[in-house]
């Protein structure tokens, strides 16, 4: 559909004013990791002399593979676990009848309302507990970090919400051809469901990659942390050290830049809007 | 009778098998948790020894404290600036990128930016931006602007926190708007255009209701979430000037650092019943069946 | 095996082998879980209670040399941390029987880590604790007594000795020792030496001192009318407050701590008198969310402002450019010299299951050859006497023009008092903090700001 020619240079007007204002502090960011730290409150906008230092301090000062290790392999559990279980659960709680389940989803979404920072001591004795019956599980493993998020009522209610607009006949005609609502789950909803997934993996991705409070609380060791945590050290006391802040908040998202222009691509731009594939 | 009730458990087996793994973990890991937490809310209770019954009082004595309303007020006030902008520059901004523009990919990428980047690295940035020196003020004076120190100024300082919020935070509703976007059936948007509607009526009568279930979670997920707001609280302001940026989040931290669990635990209730009861009128009303 | 199933039992094994995998890792004599639970623990913790209990002989009679990991908890940071590598070897090859499990820990954070730990009975054996945290945890019993432990001795003095009246007295909760200071927080006067010369007025030693220098080098640098630079930084917490309060002669509390005394007369005029550097326009009010000051002190709107001594490391990293430029001096006083006195204590939390070994290791830093690290490494003040006068700590400071700067932080300890210990203290202190903002803006009188901060704390004491 061609636009006109007013339409599409506003368009890109708006597209282009907005991003400036999201990437603007970013600059200030990314500028700040590059300058030594007599520079960074000189106010000039651009790094002089330019310096790699701080990216070195992040690297060195800090045993940055091992963060970033915990972090992938933590971010990657989280995600896996809550795509298919957070899914499964909220096909049954959009399409499936079963007694109670509108009152499990309000309980369900009943803890969405509690601070998390309440549950920290609850939470961490529970693990301290797990770990003395379990060793393998529980305090300072990644069992202990994964398994209050592993499978999140914030992932099921997005879900539930995007389940809900797939056509009842179409699951209908399936369960009439004999189908078992596992195979329906997998054959026809998993992959209706291609844009909400991508978004619900993003989410959960993000939330899991920044996480800070629980690994936190719930790592002992060094060799346990996650990157926030581990980025955190960089602070010193009652003082923040901007040059290598910035720098470890530059290198914590770079991850997620990538992922999420690889999964964007694929999945919100790859499927044709709405259009309801053969599947079988 | 029981028949029947028997042939709706055993019909519901399927509904039951698949939502299994998600209530375990709710279980252990939330409910457990927040069931001793609501016995805390009615104890003194300092975490070391053991705890005091003292049944509804700490609820009494905070309802009743005229510092914690105000905390209240501001949060509601933080949440409602919110939730008035944020959805809105969301659907607006997933609109415009479900445009074939070019580029869109590049657009995407940088309205998400700050949602990927964890909310105490934006707060400490933004802190910087805001001083009075800081680059907000430089950027205004390039227009003849004059800005004000925001985070020291009870009148602008929770609106400054607002703003940078809806900054961190609208990709979030940019990006599930434009997933449901992509779930409308084209041929709705066929059969609109054959009757004759224009763009802004396809919006109304295609686009509005095709987004209905995504604007009730946007909107319930939004309102929890917001009613929590504490990161940016505790780097860029600390409650302060005077208490007009704490948070009940915030202000139930600080309880917690100061031992007081009993206190912390009854400041998460009051709140978890403010937004039960928000939560189900939303729901009610959004979904309706 | 239908196409989704085999992918999550991999998945659910990988979770359950990653579990073990992860913790198979830290399957270190140093998990720190292996020191709190269950049956041995609570043996440990009678036999040390049993020893404890036996009020202050020698210690030394039954050194227990059962071989003993201890946790020690450090907000210090990785490369700035006087724990460092060579002295924790030194200090292992000292006592054979003892391995010392450091863990870094962010200071922002580590009151959250340290409570949940403490509540669930997982503290750690030794934590670095800053003394703003002491009334909390000393109120709720959280932290074993040193003096009990010690004997009353350290490093074969007595701890009496080795630590100036103020120290001595942060560390004291009712008859016990809560806590061994590592370094201190208390605050001189920072001022730029080459502004003051140029204007040729000398070092400030009054508040009418302060208020003339401010007001003879704050200038209008870009002609609107107001004064823009070369300015006094004015805070408003009560770290700030207290300093002026003290020098007042006023107090915080009435001697009995059951009442608010910081708003009568003394603390009113000092109020007053910061209120009146923000007027006249020498005072720039400078509030926690605004930062920290090399900001400020890059593009020089700030000449001069009161702090301790981290912010000699935040100078020399923050504004290198201006070496040679700044001194320090005894903060300018109106009837007796005073400051706030914070830093860092050692602490035993009482739950530990290792106490006497804890003691230890306490003990060995604070040695004056240990306590040079906070200052070499650190770049902090070591609370100990002894360190305070040694080599390292008498050298002249280039950044300082050749200054000694820990003769000057040395005389202010002497005159430095510590927070109330009572459980309300953060109540009080935020009351207090709160109330500063609207009146140093010039938005209500001193009086009033006082009298409301009171009265929340009258409030907060009467729990």
């Amino acid at each position: 559909m061609r636009r006109s020619l007013p339409a599409r240079v506003g368009i890109y007007a708006v597209l282009l004013a907005a991003a400036v204002a999201m990437v603007l502090p970013f600059w200030w960011a990314l500028t700040t990791s590059f300058k030594l730290p007599g520079d960074i409150f000189s106010g000039s906008p651009i790094p002089d002399p330019f310096t790699l230092a701080n990216y070195q301090d992040v690297f060195r000062r800090l045993p940055f593979p091992t963060y970033f290790l915990n972090s992938v392999i933590v971010s990657g559990l989280v995600v896996g676990l809550n795509v298919i279980f957070g899914t499964a659960a909220a096909y049954a709680f959009a399409k499936l009848r079963f007694p109670g389940r509108d009152l499990i989803f309000f309980l369900f979404l009943l803890t969405l309302m509690v601070p998390f920072q309440v549950n920290l001591i609850p939470l961490y004795r529970i693990m301290v507990e797990l770990h003395k019956i379990v060793p393998a599980i529980g305090v300072d493993t990644y069992f202990g970090i994964v398994a209050p998020g592993a499978v999140q009522v914030f992932g099921i209610f997005l879900m539930r919400q995007f389940l809900r607009s797939i056509p009842d006949e179409v699951l209908e005609s399936a369960r009439i051809d004999g189908a078992s609502e596992w195979r329906i789950l997998r054959s026809i909803v998993f992959p209706l469901a291609g844009p909400g997934i991508a978004t619900l993996a993003i989410f959960t991705f993000i939330a899991a990659w920044n996480d800070f409070l629980w690994p936190l609380v719930v790592t002992n060791s060094d060799a346990m942390r996650t990157l926030p945590v581990g980025l955190a050290l960089l602070a010193r006391r009652n003082t923040v050290v901007w040059g290598q802040t910035m720098a470890g908040t530059v290198v914590a998202v770079a991850p997620m830049v990538i992922v999420f222009l690889l999964l964007q691509r694929r999945f919100i731009e790859g499927l044709t809007a709405g259009a309801v594939k053969d599947v079988g | 009778m029981a028949r029947t009730i028997a042939k709706r458990f055993r019909a519901g087996v399927p509904g039951y098998v698949l939502v299994a793994p998600a209530v375990l973990v709710t279980v252990v890991f939330l409910v457990i948790p927040m069931i001793q937490t609501g016995y805390w809310s009615l104890t003194v209770y300092n975490g070391v020894k053991p705890p005091q019954f003292v049944g509804l009082q700490n609820y009494i004595d905070l309802l009743t404290d005229p510092r914690f309303l105000r905390i209240i007020q501001n949060t509601v006030f933080f949440v409602v600036m919110g939730m008035a902008i944020g959805p809105v520059l969301g659907l607006a901004s997933a609109v415009l990128l479900n445009q074939s523009v070019r580029l869109r990919a590049l657009f995407r990428t940088t309205f998400f930016l700050p949602t990927m980047v964890s909310l105490v690295a934006v707060a400490t940035v933004w802190k910087m931006l805001y001083q009075d020196q800081g680059m907000i003020n430089q950027v205004l004076a390039t227009f003849g602007l004059s800005g004000t120190d925001w985070l020291n100024d009870p009148t602008t300082a929770l609106p400054a926190v607002v703003v940078t919020s809806i900054w961190q935070g609208f990709g979030f509703e940019t990006v599930v708007f434009l997933a449901a976007l992509q779930s409308i059936p084209r041929e709705f948007y066929d059969a609109a255009r054959v009757d004759g509607a224009g763009a802004w009526a396809q919006f109304r009568h295609v686009t509005l209701p095709g987004l209905r279930y995504t604007i009730v979670f946007v909107y319930v997920v939004g309102i929890i979430g917001s009613f929590q707001v504490f990161d940016q609280v505790f780097v860029m302001t600390q409650g302060r000037p005077g208490i007009s940026t704490r948070t009940m989040v915030y202000e139930l931290v600080e309880q917690f650092q100061n031992l007081r669990l009993g206190t912390a635990s009854a400041i998460a209730y009051i709140l978890l019943i403010i937004l039960a009861v928000m939560s189900y009128i939303q729901i009610r009303l959004g979904e309706g069946d | 095996m239908s196409r989704l199933t085999r992918p999550v039992i991999l998945l659910a094994a990988a979770v359950l082998a990653a579990g073990a995998c992860g913790s198979a890792a830290t399957q270190s004599p140093t998990s720190p879980v292996t020191s709190a639970s269950g049956a041995p623990a609570t043996a440990t913790a009678a036999a040390t209670a049993a020893a404890t209990a036996a009020g202050p002989a020698t210690p030394e009679a039954s050194i227990d040399t059962t071989p003993v990991t201890l946790t020690v908890w450090d907000y210090y940071g990785k490369d700035t941390t006087p724990f460092t590598p060579d002295a924790i070897a030194a200090f292992q090859k000292e006592y054979p029987w003892i391995t010392v499990d450091r863990q870094d820990l962010d200071w922002d954070t580590f009151i959250q880590k340290f409570n949940t730990a403490v509540a669930s009975g997982q503290s750690p054996d030794v934590a670095t604790l800053d003394m703003t945290w002491i009334p909390t945890l000393a109120s709720n019993d959280v932290l074993a007594d040193i003096k009990t432990l010690s004997g009353g001795a350290m490093n074969g003095k007595p701890i009496a000795d080795q630590y100036a009246a103020g120290p001595l007295e942060a560390m004291t909760y009712g008859d016990k020792y809560v806590t061994a200071m590592s370094d201190f927080d208390a605050y001189v006067l920072y001022y730029r030496a080459d502004l003051l010369e140029k204007a040729g007025i000398a070092v400030p030693k009054t508040w009418d001192d302060l208020r003339a220098a401010a007001k003879a080098i704050a200038k209008d640098a870009n002609g609107d009318g107001k004064l823009d630079k070369y300015r006094y930084a004015v805070r408003p917490n009560t770290f700030h407050f207290s300093q002026f309060l003290f020098q007042n002669g006023g107090s915080l509390l009435t001697p009995d701590n059951t009442k608010a005394a910081f708003n009568g007369p003394e603390g009113v005029s000092a109020l007053e008198f910061n209120q009146s550097l923000v007027a006249d326009g020498s005072g720039l009010y400078w509030s926690d969310a605004s930062g920290d000051l090399p900001p400020a002190l890059a593009d020089e709107r700030v000449a001069m402002f009161s702090d301790g001594p981290y912010y000699m490391g935040l100078l020399k990293s923050g504004v290198p450019d201006q070496a040679g430029k700044w001194r320090v001096a005894i903060a300018p006083y109106s009837k007796q010299p005073g400051s706030y006195l914070g830093g860092t204590g050692l602490s035993i939390p009482a739950s530990s299951a290792h106490q006497a070994a804890a003691w230890k290791f306490v003990e060995y830093f604070l040695r004056p050859e240990q306590q040079t690290l906070v200052y070499t490494v650190a770049g902090a003040m070591p609370a100990t006497t002894a360190a305070l006068q040694g080599p390292d700590l008498t050298k002249p400071d280039p950044y300082f023009g050749g200054q000694i700067p820990s003769v000057e932080f040395l005389e202010t300890l002497k005159t430095s008092t510590h927070f109330p210990y009572v459980s309300a203290w953060s109540d009080i202190d935020t009351a207090i903090g709160e109330n500063l903002d609207a009146a140093l803006v010039g938005k209500v009188t001193a009086q009033k700001a006082l009298d409301d901060a009171a009265a929340a704390a009258d409030a907060a004491l009467a729990k």
